[in-house]
C-alpha cells in the first residue's frame, strides 16, 4: 500500500509540476533532450520504503550542470533552455528572460518562495541569490501553466534547493568543486555535505566566486567587470512520524564589489537572507496525497556605488530593500484517473529605494527622493491544476488561478507630480485560466494548448520614480493608473523521438491587451546627470509575441552523439513597431563524444543579425556572431570517491561580440580557458 | 569508529558556525533615511502665535502676536488683540489701521507693505478673535535704524496713536523670502511669498504677495498682473531640473497671487519668475532655457527667488 503510495507521489510531479509536454521543461543534467514519459516509468517500480521528498525525482543526477561546463553558476544553466535567453549589464546577475518577456511579466520563485529584488535598476535579480550548488533543479513553466505560482503572462522559473532525503544509505554526502576561469581571472570554490538518517537530515552548502575585470575579443579590458560572491546555506529537517516532516532552511547570499560596465554606477554590497519553516504531511488513505505548507521570510537590500567611476560628476547614494513575508501551502490530490495540485500563495512585500543625490559643493544640501516611495504589495491567490489521464497515451491538462493584489505606496505625493489623482492604493484581482492537451502515437508526440491570464503592473511600472535606465538613457516614472495586462495564448509541439534519434518543435504566441512599456513624456525633465528625457510607463492597446523553437539530436554512433537547436521570436506592438529584447533567430549545433572515463564536448553556438530591432524603444542593429566552445572531461576515482576533472575553452576563436540583449552594447567575453576539479565523498 | 565520531562533531562545529555567522553577518546593514526627519531638517514648521508686543494707550492696549513671537523681513502674519484696559475686556468693534516706519542713515523715513484696512476674525471655541493683518519688512531692523510700528485706534468715537518699536531680524527661511526689483516700466516693486511656510514635495499651493512702491511710504498691491513660474535645481550637478504640472500665480481672493508648485525632490531650489502687467506687457524676468545642463550652474531667470527645504 505505501509503495504504491509512494508511487503515486514519485509519479506526480512528472505529471503535475512538471507535466510532460514540451511547454514546461524540468531541466535534468542527462541531457537537453528527454523523453517525457520516462520518469514516469521509473517511479512507478520504485518500491522503496523510505519517506521521500517529493520533489527530489532523480536522485542520480542532481548537479547543476551544463552539457559542457560542470560547475556553472545558476544563469550559465538557465542559458541552456530554450525558452530562457538573458538581459546582460556585466558579468554578473544576468535577468533571465522567458518567452523573451522580462521579468515583470514572469514569476521568478525559490521553491515556491516570492522574491523580489532590492534594485530598481535590476541589478540583483533573484537567480543572483543562489548558488548552482544549493539547487537541486529548475522548473520552468510556459506562459499561464506558471500562475500555479502566482499571476504571469510569460510563466514560471521556480528554482528548486537541494533536499537530501530522510534515511540515505550512506550517511555523510558532500562534494567539493574548485575551478578557475582563465578570462578574468575567476576563482571559485564551492562546497555542500548533506548528513541523513532516519529522523535527521542536515544539508549545508558554501560558495564563494571571485573575479576581475574580463576581456572582450580583442584583448579589450572591459573595466568594472569585477565581482566577488559569497554563499552559504544551511537546511536542517526532522522526521516527525513515518509520513510528516519539518523543515527549517536559511540561505545567506552575498556579493560585493561587483562591476556592471553598462550602467553607471557599480554595487558596493548586496545582501540577502532567505529563510523558511515547511511543514509536509503524506497521506495513507483517500484523494489527498500530500499536504506541504511553508512559512517564509526574504530580506534582501542592495547598495550602489558610483565612486569608482570618475566620469560620473554627481555622487548618488542609491540604497534599496525588499522584504518579503509569506506563505505557500499546496496539497496534492488524486482521484482514479486525475491528479491535482492546489496551491495557496500568500504574501507581503515592501519595497523602498532612496535617491539621494549630493551637490558638488558638499557644503550644500543633500537632494533626497524616493525610487520606490514605500510601496506595499499583498497578494492572496489560489491556484489549481490538473493531469487528467485520459488513455495511455493521451492527457489533458488545465487549470487556473485566481488571485487578489493590493498595493499601497506611502509617500505617493512623489507620484502624484506625474499623475495629481493617482489613489494610494489599488486592489485588483487576477484571473488565470489554462488547457493543454498532450498525445502521443509511437515515437511521435503531439501536444496544443491555450491559456487567458492577467498580469498586475509592477511596483516599478506603478510606483517607480525616476529610476535611470541606462539602454535608452532615460529616467522612467510609474503610473498609478496603469490596467492590469492581459495575456491570451496559444502553443503547439510536435515531437518525434527514438533511441537514437529525435526533433522536436515547440511554438507559442502571446496576445496582449495594455502591454506596459515606456514612452516619453514631454512634460518631465531629466533628474540623472546622464539621462537625456523621461519617459513613463504607459500601456499599449495591444502587442504579439510569436517564439519558435527547434531542437534535435542524433547518434552519429554508439558514443557519438549530435544535438542542435534553433529559435526564433518575432514581437510587435499595435502601431507595427519591433519590440525591444527579442531574440534573433539563434543556433546551437555540437557533437559529444564518451568513452569510458572520458568526454570530450564540442559546440557551436550564434545569433544571425538582429535585423527586427527597435530603434523607437531605444534599440541599435545587432551584427552576426557565432562562438566556437569545447571541453574535456575525465572521471576517475580517488581514495574511495569519485572525481572529475574538466579542462576547456569557450570562443575558441577569441570573437569579439556583443549581442542584442547586452545593455550598451558592452562586448561579451573572449576566449576563456577554464578548469574545474569535483570531488564528491 | 572513533574516525566517524569525530567528522561528525567536526560537521556540526562547521554547521553552527556558518549558521551563527550568517546570523552575525546579517544584523548590520546601512540605515533607511528618516524621512520624516529629513523633511524637518531643513525647517521646523512654526505654527504658534506669540506675542511680539504689548502697548498701552489710556484705556486701551494692543497686543500683537506673530509666529514664534518674532517678526522677520518679508511678510510676517500680525494678530491685533485690543483690549479694554479697565474692563480687561476685548473690543471687538474698532477701526485699526497701522503703518510701519524705518529711519534710514541719511533721515529718510522708509516703510513697507502692510494691509491698510482691518477685520476682525472670530476665534473658534472662545469668545476672543483678533484682527489680521500683515507686515512686510524689507530691511532687518539694526540699533541706529530701528523699526517702529505706528498704530491708529478709532473706538467709541475716540481716536487714539499708539506707536511701538520692535526688532526685525532676517528671515532664515528662505520660502519667505523676497525679492525687490525695478520694472521695465520704471517701476520699484517687491515680491515677498507668503507660503507654503514648509514646502513638501509633490504639490504646494505658491502664494506670493506682489506690491508696487508708490513712494518711500506707500506700497500697493498690484492688480491683475501675472507672475509666470518655472521651478528648476540650479545645482550643477541637477542640471537645472525642472518639474512638470507647475500653475502661474494668478490673482486670488483678498489681493493675493496664488499658483502651485510641484517640487519632485528635496534639495535647493529657485523658483524662476516672469511678472507682466495685465495688458501682458513684460515687467521683469527671462526665459530660462528648456535644456538640460548637468555639470554646469543652472541659468535662471532676471527674476528669482531661491528656495531651500
Amino acid at each position: 500500500m505505501k509503495e504504491r503510495l509512494l508511487s503515486y507521489i514519485s509519479f506526480l510531479p512528472s505529471c503535475i509540476s512538471i507535466s510532460p509536454s514540451y511547454i514546461s521543461i524540468l531541466l535534468m543534467v542527462a541531457g537537453l533532450f528527454w523523453s517525457p514519459w520516462s520518469h514516469a516509468k521509473v517511479f512507478e517500480t520504485d518500491t522503496s520504503k523510505r519517506m521521500d521528498e517529493v520533489n527530489i525525482l532523480s536522485q542520480a543526477k542532481k548537479k547543476i550542470e551544463t552539457d559542457l561546463k560542470m560547475a556553472v553558476t545558476v544563469d550559465e544553466f538557465l542559458a541552456s533552455s530554450q525558452q530562457i535567453s538573458f538581459i546582460k549589464r556585466g558579468a554578473y546577475a544576468w535577468e533571465p528572460l522567458l518567452n523573451n518577456m522580462s521579468t515583470e511579466r514572469s514569476v521568478i520563485t525559490i521553491d515556491g518562495m516570492h522574491i523580489f529584488g532590492a534594485c530598481t535598476d535590476k541589478m540583483d535579480p533573484v537567480t543572483s541569490y543562489v548558488e548552482s550548488n544549493n539547487l537541486a533543479s529548475i522548473d520552468i513553466s510556459s506562459g499561464q501553466q506558471g500562475s500555479m505560482h502566482g499571476a504571469t503572462v510569460a510563466g514560471s522559473i521556480d528554482l528548486r534547493r537541494k533536499a537530501t532525503p530522510f534515511g540515505q544509505e550512506k550517511k555523510w554526502n558532500g562534494q567539493i568543486q574548485s575551478g578557475f576561469e582563465a578570462n578574468n581571472g575567476q576563482q571559485f570554490h564551492l562546497g555542500n555535505l548533506s548528513y541523513s538518517n532516519e529522523r535527521f537530515v542536515a544539508d549545508a552548502s558554501m560558495a564563494f566566486r571571485q573575479a576581475g575585470n574580463y576581456q572582450a575579443g580583442n584583448r579589450d579590458e572591459v573595466l568594472h567587470s569585477q565581482f566577488t560572491k559569497f554563499n552559504s546555506s544551511l537546511g536542517l529537517a526532522y522526521k516527525i512520524s513515518e509520513l510528516s516532516s519539518l523543515r527549517v532552511d536559511a540561505l545567506f547570499d552575498q556579493a560585493q564589489d561587483v562591476g556592471y560596465p553598462a550602467l553607471p554606477m557599480d554595487l558596493w554590497l548586496s545582501r540577502g537572507l532567505i529563510s523558511s519553516a515547511s511543514y509536509k504531511r503524506l497521506f495513507d488513505q483517500g484523494i489527498l496525497k500530500v499536504w506541504d505548507s511553508k512559512l517564509y521570510f526574504n530580506a534582501m537590500e542592495h547598495y550602489m556605488d558610483d565612486t569608482k567611476r570618475p566620469e560620473n560628476l554627481v555622487h548618488m547614494d542609491m540604497p534599496g530593500w525588499s522584504n518579503t513575508w509569506g506563505l505557500v501551502s499546496k496539497a496534492h490530490l488524486i482521484k482514479g484517473q486525475l491528479s491535482s495540485e492546489i496551491q495557496l500563495n500568500l504574501y507581503q512585500n515592501l519595497s523602498i529605494a532612496e535617491m539621494t543625490m549630493y551637490p558638488q559643493d558638499r557644503s550644500n544640501r543633500t537632494m533626497f527622493a524616493y525610487s520606490w516611495p514605500w510601496v506595499h504589495t499583498q497578494y492572496a491567490g489560489i491556484s489549481l491544476s490538473n493531469a487528467w489521464l485520459l488513455s495511455e497515451r493521451s492527457q489533458f491538462n488545465f487549470g487556473g488561478s485566481l488571485g487578489w493584489n493590493r498595493h499601497h505606496a506611502k509617500y505617493i505625493e512623489f507620484n502624484h507630480i506625474f499623475y495629481p489623482e493617482a489613489p494610494q492604493t489599488r486592489s485588483r484581482i487576477l484571473p488565470a485560466l489554462h488547457a493543454t492537451y498532450m498525445l502521443k502515437l509511437g515515437p511521435i508526440q503531439v501536444s496544443t494548448g491555450a491559456g487567458y491570464g492577467q498580469r498586475s503592473p509592477s511596483v516599478s511600472e506603478a510606483y517607480g520614480y525616476y529610476m535611470y535606465n541606462s539602454f535608452d538613457r532615460y529616467d522612467y516614472v510609474g503610473n498609478p493608473n496603469l490596467d492590469n495586462e492581459t495575456s491570451y495564448e496559444l502553443h503547439a509541439s510536435l515531437g518525434y523521438d527514438t533511441p537514437t534519434k529525435g526533433i522536436h518543435l515547440q511554438a507559442n504566441h502571446f496576445w496582449i491587451q495594455d502591454y506596459i512599456i515606456g514612452k516619453i513624456l514631454s512634460m518631465g525633465s531629466p533628474m540623472n546627470y546622464q539621462s537625456v528625457g523621461v519617459k513613463g510607463y504607459t500601456a499599449l492597446k495591444r502587442a504579439r509575441l510569436f517564439n519558435l523553437s527547434m531542437n534535435a539530436h542524433y547518434d552519429v554512433l554508439t558514443h557519438l552523439h549530435w544535438s542542435g537547436k534553433i529559435s526564433y521570436a518575432r514581437a510587435m506592438d499595435d502601431q507595427g513597431n519591433n519590440l525591444p529584447f527579442i531574440r534573433p533567430l539563434s543556433y546551437e549545433t555540437g557533437l559529444h563524444w564518451m568513452h569510458r572515463k572520458f568526454g570530450l564536448r564540442a559546440y557551436v553556438q550564434g545569433d544571425l543579425a538582429q535585423e527586427n530591432y527597435s530603434p523607437s524603444y531605444g534599440e541599435d542593429y545587432s551584427p552576426a556572431y557565432q562562438i566556437w566552445n569545447l571541453s574535456v572531461e575525465y572521471s576517475f576515482n580517488w581514495q574511495k570517491s569519485r572525481a572529475k576533472i574538466q579542462l576547456g575553452v569557450e570562443n575558441l576563436f577569441d570573437q569579439y561580440y556583443s549581442t542584442y540583449a547586452d545593455w550598451g552594447n558592452i562586448p561579451r567575453m573572449g576566449r576563456n580557458l577554464f578548469t574545474s576539479l569535483t570531488y564528491s565523498l | 569508529m572513533p574516525g566517524i565520531g569525530f567528522k561528525q562533531i567536526k560537521m556540526k562545529k562547521i554547521m553552527l558556525l556558518m549558521a551563527t555567522l550568517s546570523i552575525v553577518h546579517y544584523s548590520c546593514t546601512k540605515e533607511k533615511t528618516d524621512y520624516e526627519a529629513e523633511k524637518e531638517r531643513e525647517i521646523t514648521e512654526i505654527t504658534d502665535f506669540k506675542e511680539v508686543f504689548t502697548v498701552q494707550s489710556g484705556a486701551y492696549s494692543i497686543r500683537a502676536e506673530a509666529l514664534n513671537g518674532t517678526l522677520f523681513t518679508g511678510y510676517n502674519t500680525i494678530r491685533l488683540k485690543v483690549t479694554d484696559t479697565e474692563s480687561k475686556q476685548p473690543i471687538t468693534q474698532a477701526e485699526l489701521s497701522w503703518i510701519p516706519k524705518q529711519k534710514l542713515a541719511d533721515g529718510q523715513l522708509t516703510s513697507g507693505p502692510h494691509n491698510l484696512s482691518f477685520s476682525f476674525v472670530q476665534e473658534e471655541g472662545n469668545d476672543s478673535g483678533y484682527y489680521a493683518g500683515y507686515l512686510v519688512f524689507l530691511r532687518p531692523s539694526i540699533p541706529e535704524q530701528p523699526w517702529e510700528i505706528h498704530m491708529e485706534l478709532k473706538v467709541n468715537g475716540k481716536r487714539i496713536l499708539l506707536s511701538q518699536q520692535v526688532e526685525v531680524q532676517t528671515q532664515r527661511n528662505s520660502n519667505l523670502g523676497m525679492v525687490e526689483f525695478i520694472g521695465k516700466d520704471e517701476k520699484s516693486y517687491l515680491i515677498a511669498l507668503v507660503a507654503p511656510q514648509k514646502p513638501e514635495v509633490g504639490e504646494n499651493q505658491l502664494i506670493a504677495g506682489i506690491f508696487q512702491r508708490v513712494d518711500a511710504l506707500h506700497y500697493v498691491s498690484v492688480e491683475g498682473y501675472r507672475l509666470e513660474l518655472d521651478p528648476r535645481m540650479p545645482e550643477p550637478s541637477m542640471g537645472n531640473h525642472s518639474s512638470p504640472n507647475n500653475q502661474d500665480l494668478l490673482p486670488g481672493d483678498d489681493g493675493w497671487y496664488e499658483g502651485r508648485v510641484n517640487y519632485t525632490m528635496t534639495g535647493n531650489w529657485t523658483l524662476n519668475f516672469i511678472l507682466r502687467d495685465p495688458d501682458g506687457t513684460l515687467i521683469k524676468g527671462s526665459e530660462v532655457p528648456k535644456d538640460f545642463t548637468p555639470g554646469v550652474q543652472g541659468v535662471k531667470s532676471e527674476l528669482h527667488i531661491d528656495i531651500l527645504f
